[in-house]
Parts: C-alpha cells; sequence; structure tokens
C-alpha cells in the first residue's frame, strides 16, 4: 500500500513538473506553428524577463555599453571555412575592450541556412550570426533582427548596394560584410577568345569546336533569372510573402519574354552546352569537360585547377533574343552579420558585429579567405582588384547585378521551368504556357493570413 | 523433360537475386572505394578513383581541423549509444518480462495502447520533446539525448515478449515455488534462457542513437561542433560550400562508423547462435 502511494505521489510530481516546465515557455512553444501571431506573445515573454531588450527597443538610441563585472557571454555563428578567421577576430575583440570580461563561444552554421535553423527557435539560436541577404526579410518579419544603432558609420564605409540590401522599409537591419556573392563565367582562355567569350553563341561555339561543353545551372530560379533581369524584367517580393514577376509579358525595355525563354532554350538545345545541377559546379569543373561555367566565387579554385593558365573570369556573356544581343544580367547577393533581437547582451552583441565587418576584419576576411568585401575602402584596394574571380564578380554584380526580391514560393517552380528549357522543352509546350504557369506559381502567397 | 525446367528456374531465380544483390551493393561499394580515393572532392565521372590512398583515413583520424573532428563525434556518439544500450536494454526485457509473465489488472490495455503508441513516428513528437528539454535545460546536452533516445524505448516490448512467451511457464512456477520472487526469476530463471533476444534487444538499442540524425540536429543546435554527433558532423561535410574538399573523407567516415557496429555484432554473434537450447536442459 505504502509503495503504491509513493509511486502515485512521483507520478504526480513528475507530470506537474512536466506541466509546469510547458507552461512557462508556451509563448516560444508556439512559436513554430505560426510566425506572425506569436511573435507579439514572444516579445511579451522576452519584456518581462529581460529588461535589457526592452531597453534598446524603446530607446532610439541609448550609449554604448559600459564595462560591467559580469561576464558577457555571447555565442556567435559563423560560416564552417570561417571558423578559424573568426575566433582571431573575436580574441581582437576581446583585446580591444580589455576592461570586460568576454565568453565568447563560436558555432559553425553555414550563411545559407541560417535562416532555416534560426526560425526553428529563435530563442536558441547565437547572439551574433552571419547570413546571406535573400534571407533578410524573412527574418525581419519573424523579428529576429535588431535594427542597426550605428547607422552613419556602416552607411558610409560600405557600397551602397549591400547597405541597400541590408535595409527593410528604410531600416538597416544587419552588418554588411561582403559583396561577392553572384555569378559570372569562368573560361579557359585556351579554347575561349576574347571575343568569343563575349557572346554565348562564340562560347559555344568556340567549346563545341574544341570538343568541350559550357555549363551553367538552368534548373536554379537563382541562376535563370539572371536572362530574364539582363532582359530589363523584374521580380517583386509581395507583404504576404507571394512573389510578383513580370516574365510572361515585355519588358520595360520593349523584350518579350517568349523571347527571352526561346533564347535560353536555343543555349540549351546546343549539343556543346551542359545542363548542371545545383551544387554540382565543382565536380563538374574537376572533370575537365568544361571549357567554360556560370558560377561563383566558390568555385575559384577548382576553375583554376582544371583550366590551368588559361584560367580567366569574366562577366556573363550577351545572349540572343530574337536576333538581338541582349547582356546577360545575374543575381547580387551579400552577407551580412546580424543581431540577434532575442540576445541577453544586445548591447555588446551589436559591438561585436561592428568589429567582425569594421575595414580591418573585412581586409582579414579577403586576405585569409579570399572573401570579396562589402567595405568600400577594401574593395578599392590592390590586392582585391588583383583577383580575377573577384575583379570579375564585382564589375558583374556593379554592371548587370540585380538585388533578388523573391519569396518562399519562388524557388520551386522557377526551379523547375529551368529544368524544361535545360532539357530543350521535352514535351514542346508553348513557351507562353510555360511562363505564365510559373509567374501564377511563384505569386502564391507563403505566410498565412 | 523436367530436370532441364528446374535447371532454367534455379537460373532465373539466381539471376534475379544477383541483379538485386548488385542494386543494393553498389551504393556501399562506391562510397568504400570512393573513401579510398586519391582526391579530395567528388567525381562521378567514373566510378572507380583514378588514384588510390589511405590519406583520407589518416586524415579524418588524425588529423582534425575546424570541419572534421572526428575522434570527438565519434566518442560522443560512443559514449551516448553506450548509456542508450544499457538503459533501453534494461527497459525492454524488463517490460516484456512484465507484460509476458506477470497478470494484473489493464494489462491488455496497456500493451494496446503501447503498440499504438509506437506506430507513430517519433519524429512527430520532435518540436514536442525539444520545448520539454529546452524548458528544463537540457538541449545541447547529452544526457538530453540519452533521455531521449531510451525513455521512450520500453514500447519497443513486443519482439522480447513474443520470446519471454516461447519459455514454459513450468520453470518459472517451479521457482515460485522455491520461493523465489519475480525479480529473482527474472534475473535467474527466464534471462539465462533468452540469451538470443538479450543480443537483438542489444544491438538493436545501440543502432539507434549511433544512426540517428533527426533528433540530434534539432537538439544539438548551438552550432558548437566539438558537441556533435558522427551524423551531423558528417552530414555538415556535405555543405556546398565544404563537399569539393571534404567529400571523399566524408566517405571515410561513412565507412568507419559501421566498425563498432560490425565488432559488436560479431561479439554477440555467438550467442545468438547458441540459441535456446542451450539452457534449461542443463539445470
Amino acid at each position: 500500500m505504502k509503495r503504491k502511494l509513493l509511486s502515485v505521489v512521483l507520478c504526480a510530481a513528475m507530470t506537474a513538473s512536466l506541466l509546469a516546465g510547458c507552461g512557462n515557455n508556451s509563448g516560444s512553444s508556439n512559436n513554430n506553428a505560426d510566425n506572425k501571431a506569436n511573435n507579439s506573445a514572444d516579445n511579451k515573454v522576452d519584456d518581462s524577463e529581460d529588461n535589457n531588450v526592452a531597453d534598446t527597443e524603446n530607446n532610439e538610441a541609448p550609449s554604448g555599453p559600459a564595462a560591467s563585472d559580469e561576464t558577457v557571454v555571447l555565442r556567435v555563428w559563423a560560416a564552417e571555412e570561417d571558423q578559424n578567421l573568426t575566433n582571431e577576430l573575436v580574441n581582437k575583440f576581446k583585446e580591444a575592450n580589455p576592461d570586460q570580461e568576454f565568453d565568447i563561444t563560436v558555432g559553425v552554421e553555414s550563411e545559407a541556412n541560417a535562416k532555416d535553423d534560426i526560425l526553428v527557435d529563435p530563442e536558441a539560436a547565437a547572439d551574433v550570426f552571419a547570413f546571406a541577404s535573400d534571407q533578410i526579410i524573412d527574418l525581419v518579419n519573424a523579428k529576429v533582427l535588431q535594427p542597426v544603432q550605428d547607422v552613419d558609420t556602416i552607411t558610409s564605409s560600405n557600397v551602397a548596394g549591400a547597405v541597400e540590401a541590408a535595409s527593410v522599409d528604410g531600416t538597416l537591419y544587419a552588418y554588411p560584410f561582403s559583396a561577392d556573392n553572384g555569378y559570372f563565367l569562368f573560361y579557359d582562355s585556351n579554347i575561349i577568345s576574347d571575343e568569343q567569350v563575349k557572346t554565348w553563341d562564340g562560347i559555344l561555339e568556340a567549346c563545341g569546336a574544341a570538343g568541350k561543353k559550357a555549363g551553367m545551372v538552368f534548373a536554379s530560379g537563382w541562376y535563370n533569372a539572371g536572362f530574364f533581369f539582363g532582359a530589363g524584367f523584374t521580380s517583386e517580393l509581395n507583404a504576404d510573402g507571394s512573389t510578383k514577376i513580370d516574365w510572361n509579358g515585355t519588358s520595360s525595355t520593349g523584350i518579350k519574354g517568349t523571347d527571352v525563354a526561346q533564347g535560353m532554350l536555343d543555349i540549351a538545345k546546343n549539343p556543346a552546352f551542359l545542363p548542371i545541377t545545383d551544387g554540382d559546379t565543382a565536380n563538374q569543373i574537376a572533370t575537365g569537360t568544361l571549357g567554360a561555367i556560370v558560377s561563383g566565387t566558390w568555385d575559384a579554385e577548382a576553375a583554376q585547377t582544371a583550366f590551368g593558365d588559361g584560367y580567366r573570369a569574366t562577366v556573363l556573356p550577351t545572349f540572343t533574343v530574337a536576333g538581338e544581343q541582349v547582356q546577360q544580367g545575374s543575381v547580387a547577393g551579400y552577407k551580412f552579420i546580424g543581431v540577434n533581437a532575442n540576445s541577453q547582451q544586445v548591447g555588446w552583441a551589436m559591438e561585436l558585429a561592428k568589429f567582425l565587418t569594421n575595414e580591418e576584419s573585412q581586409l582579414e576576411r579577403f586576405s585569409q579567405r579570399g572573401i570579396g568585401p562589402s567595405n568600400s575602402a577594401v574593395a578599392e584596394s590592390e590586392e582585391v582588384k588583383a583577383n580575377p574571380a573577384l575583379a570579375a564578380v564585382t564589375e558583374q554584380n556593379g554592371k548587370f547585378g540585380v538585388v533578388q526580391m523573391a519569396g518562399g514560393s519562388y524557388w520551386d517552380p522557377s526551379k523547375s521551368f529551368g529544368e524544361i528549357i535545360a532539357q530543350g522543352n521535352p514535351d514542346g509546350t508553348d513557351l507562353q504556357t510555360l511562363l505564365d504557369n510559373v509567374v501564377e506559381a511563384v505569386a502564391q502567397p507563403t505566410i498565412a493570413e | 523433360m523436367t530436370g532441364s525446367r528446374k535447371i532454367i528456374r534455379t537460373i532465373i531465380h539466381h539471376l534475379i537475386l544477383a541483379i538485386l544483390a548488385v542494386v543494393w551493393l553498389v551504393p556501399i561499394f562506391w562510397l568504400v572505394v570512393t573513401s579510398f580515393s586519391g582526391y579530395d572532392g567528388m567525381n562521378t565521372s567514373r566510378f572507380f578513383p583514378a588514384t588510390w590512398s589511405i590519406r583520407n583515413y589518416s586524415r579524418i583520424l588524425f588529423e582534425s581541423d575546424t570541419v572534421s573532428q572526428f575522434p570527438v563525434w565519434f566518442k560522443n556518439t560512443l559514449i551516448i549509444a553506450i548509456f542508450v544500450c544499457l538503459i533501453s536494454t534494461c527497459f525492454v526485457l524488463m517490460i516484456a518480462y512484465v507484460m509476458s509473465c506477470m497478470r494484473f489488472k489493464g494489462r491488455k490495455a496497456l500493451m494496446n495502447i503501447a503498440v499504438m503508441l509506437q506506430l507513430f513516428p517519433g519524429f512527430l513528437s520532435m518540436i514536442a520533446i525539444y520545448f520539454i528539454l529546452k524548458s528544463i535545460n537540457l538541449t545541447n546536452s547529452h544526457i538530453g539525448m540519452i533521455f531521449v533516445y531510451s525513455g521512450g524505448a520500453g514500447l519497443g516490448y513486443l519482439v522480447a515478449k513474443g520470446f519471454f512467451d516461447t519459455i514454459p511457464t513450468s520453470l518459472r512456477e517451479a521457482a515460485y515455488l522455491e520461493g523465489a520472487s519475480e525479480a529473482r526469476t527474472f534475473l535467474t530463471i527466464v534471462l539465462p534462457l533468452s540469451r538470443p533476444i538479450i543480443v537483438y534487444t542489444v544491438i538493436s538499442s545501440f543502432l539507434v542513437p549511433w544512426t540517428d540524425f533527426v533528433f540530434a540536429k534539432i537538439i544539438l543546435n548551438s552550432g558548437i561542433s566539438t558537441d556533435w554527433t558522427v551524423a551531423i558532423g558528417l552530414y555538415n561535410m556535405l555543405n556546398r560550400t565544404l563537399i569539393p574538399t571534404y567529400f571523399s573523407r566524408f566517405c571515410a567516415g561513412g565507412v568507419l562508423v559501421g566498425i563498432p557496429i560490425g565488432i559488436l555484432f560479431v561479439i554477440m554473434q555467438k550467442f545468438y547462435v547458441e540459441g535456446i537450447t542451450g539452457g534449461s536442459v542443463k539445470g
């Protein structure tokens, strides 16, 4: 009898503690179910628990964090390849603030996946994290990003495109540190002449003659949008997460969308063209079958190895649209460091983010990792200009790059559109129908309510 | 006439089996040969690598960098797996014994509920488990992971119960007559007769944490790579920017992961074969 009583009491205690645990956290556990409704609830919980956040949110310009006796605990997320560099920079940050005790740990999170992992549980995410520019809208909507306070410094020291991409509705939300995200052309100058490399027709002809191929990822809304952007088409992101594209009509420069698609189709049908799947570019370069490839700085090493002394990088070529040559555009991307609004130490987190993106840090990042800076002074330096891939991406982004605004529903339809074109439109579907379908599919809202 | 038909039939059977075997084994075989390749990245233009080397193994085992910390991950996973293996083996066997040998009110209902709960995929409760762990500060901790893996293990009692059902009731009754308690009957009568099912339980409960990715990924979310298990660490090497330099090391890691399971199985196998015949007649 006694034993039974004990077990009943134990069971009750366990259940009670579980319920209590869940109760405390109900604000954040709902967070996953839908972002919008619960952010308000979330913030309320935060406000009561953590005055620090409330303070910085209410005051427009509080004074910088004062040194305190307590150890400041911060967590930083940086890409796998940036680990050593980030640790070095963090140590320099500690040296620069000798009055304050820090406990800063550096974790691994790729910039491309940051949003997905942060939104699972923003409270558990790092205080300071790196992410790619296309994620900023979602992060701002989820109220994860703490607005930048020292706007003047950031705006004046970084290139305009990066600052623009880091701002949402006029508020600067992140600290830019890299402007090298984008694609351009790697080619082998032993096969393709300076004249031929200016057009897709020339490149395909030269590759065909040399028994090589010219490769590009068509099956990705990031790559294939470049053709449309070059022809003057646009893409906009609506508040409900849907994407508005006008590719099935006529662009501001008077080019028809179907003609652009036909131009892509002509490239795809050329036997010297090799469609590549996203993420497979380095592998394809290494096989040695390519004479030219559209890719980004991440493949610079692989391309240099494969092309040897013929290794060149340049802006994208023109392609034929209804008999005319049209410059292929591209998507310009930036990388930012953001500060988590849920951080217990928002003040110091912002200081650290600023430090990790300042001129010296960007110079260090370039010399160690070859990452193209967003800082204007570093971008103008001789060392940066001597790197062919960075020079190419800077030129491409500067002249023909577009900051792509697209919602979550954009990527799959545009990918399958690219896939159909890459396969040479096997079903012979009317191009107008194909484009209409894409435009309609990407207009699906992704945010409920 | 009938003889030749039989031969043709056998040939067809073996042909089908051979094709299936090839289909199943090719990916594993490719993983193994790629792990011995002389280059760093992936090369799908040929099946066998152009150059051979064991450098991938030496690098993944002895040359840790920020990306590849295989020995640390291996240690983490092994510790988690050993504890989970011990705890959930106890859970499973005890519950199976209770369900098979003891009679009490609500036994049928409990059994049915357990089986029905077991039918749901575990990761349905993933988010709930995450927030429960978070509220008691057990995210990013190996203890939390051990809890998660071993907590529900008892639900998988069904196979062991089926085995215990085959042990003659008279053996247990004899023990009761001599004054043995349930615990004593379980430990000294039933368990020694149940080696094959113990082996099965040990291996299957070891494999759960050893191969799991889903829970590990959601619980260990701080991004601190020294806390990771092998599954997350290796998956991380498949990052787009890392594949060109780490893919062959990923393959080597994939091969190495199989080794402890292999050892465990070899050790346990001899008990597997002995089976039930070894036990009762002797005593």
